[in-house]
């Protein structure tokens, strides 16, 4: 269990409570730089990222990373928010190992930059896919519907 | 060539010539027909009506429809059963291309046939004569075993009847 006191000390204060429950903490991040110094402070008492989700409340994108750990089965939200004209967020593949392909998933449908990644590539998609198909106001038009990505001979 | 309007009886070697070249295609479209080596190219739940399909229950053995080991050098039909993406499109025609000549294609199942539950997705390929030359569909979501068996056998009366896609295609 871990002290949502002694991370608000820790990010300066700059961090916002919404649950603090038994077994699960909710909170939320003022300034997305120190996302990388709250999870190594996170570190320390969660040892998996279960997910990262991206809602999008156009223009604004709210990400949530999930902690978890084995021992028992406590949860732990980070809400970040980012708008879009600063559409990036640092990374924290280093220090949890399952966000790189979290990341990549979330940079592949919604175009979400990670400074700092290690190998930003599209996971799901072709490399040369046109768009981020998640966003609200991605449109399925003829472009998309007959894109293939092949040079056909027949 | 000039025309012309004067008719000319075929001489005795050409009519032989005629007679065994079409003799010698009946043989080798009897023999293609009747020996198609699959290849299976399964990504999705089609895949494992397709395993039924070359079990005891359904038997494809008995037309010749011999699952001999999965490699492309050795197959003559390729039965593409699942969804395929965009991304799996590219695999597809990698898998297809490596084939030897002539090469048939099944399209199994509903996604194949027009995208299926996943029509006007940003990510299907709908229908997958968008990116090959298809002989055969079977459509149903997955289809039943026995529908491989009828599209086989209309795959084989289209080869003996030279109306295949590689035969018009003039790649027999």
């Amino acid at each position: 269990m871990v002290e949502v006191d002694k991370l608000k000390k820790a990010v300066k204060g700059e961090l916002e409570v919404l649950a603090d429950e038994k077994g699960l903490s909710i909170v939320r991040i003022k300034n997305k730089k120190l996302l990388t110094k709250l999870a190594w402070q996170l570190k320390e008492a969660f040892d998996l990222l279960y997910c990262i989700s991206v809602v999008d409340y156009s223009p604004d994108f709210e990400l949530n990373y999930i902690f978890s750990n084995y021992s028992n089965s406590d949860l732990f939200i980070i809400k970040v928010n980012i708008t879009e004209k600063d559409f990036a967020v640092d990374s924290i593949a280093g220090i949890f190992n399952s966000a790189n392909w979290e990341e990549r998933e979330a940079y592949d449908l919604f175009g979400i930059k990670f400074n700092g990644h290690p190998d930003l590539r599209r996971i799901l998609l072709p490399e040369d896919w046109p768009g981020h198909p998640l966003r609200k106001d991605f449109k399925v038009d003829d472009e998309v519907r007959n894109w293939t990505g092949l040079d056909l001979k027949f | 060539m000039e025309e012309s309007n004067e008719f000319s009886y075929p001489g005795l070697y050409e009519v032989v010539f005629m007679k065994a070249e079409k003799f010698i295609n009946t043989v080798l479209n009897w023999g293609r027909s009747n020996s198609l080596w699959p290849l299976t190219f399964g990504t999705s739940c089609c895949a494992i009506e397709m395993m039924t399909f070359g079990a005891t229950k359904v038997d494809a053995d008995r037309l010749g429809v011999l699952f001999n080991g999965d490699s492309p050098r050795q197959s003559d039909l390729i039965l593409v059963s699942g969804t395929i993406t965009k991304k799996m499109a590219r695999r597809l025609l990698n898998v297809y291309e490596q084939m030897p000549d002539p090469k048939y294609v099944i399209a199994v199942g509903a996604c194949n046939v027009s995208g299926g539950l996943y029509h006007d997705s940003y990510n299907t390929i709908e229908g997958i004569d968008r990116i090959m030359p298809v002989d055969a569909f079977i459509p149903g979501c997955p289809p039943r075993p026995e529908e491989f068996l009828d599209a086989v056998r209309v795959l084989q009366k289209l080869i003996k009847e030279n109306r295949s896609k590689a035969q018009e295609n003039g790649r027999s």
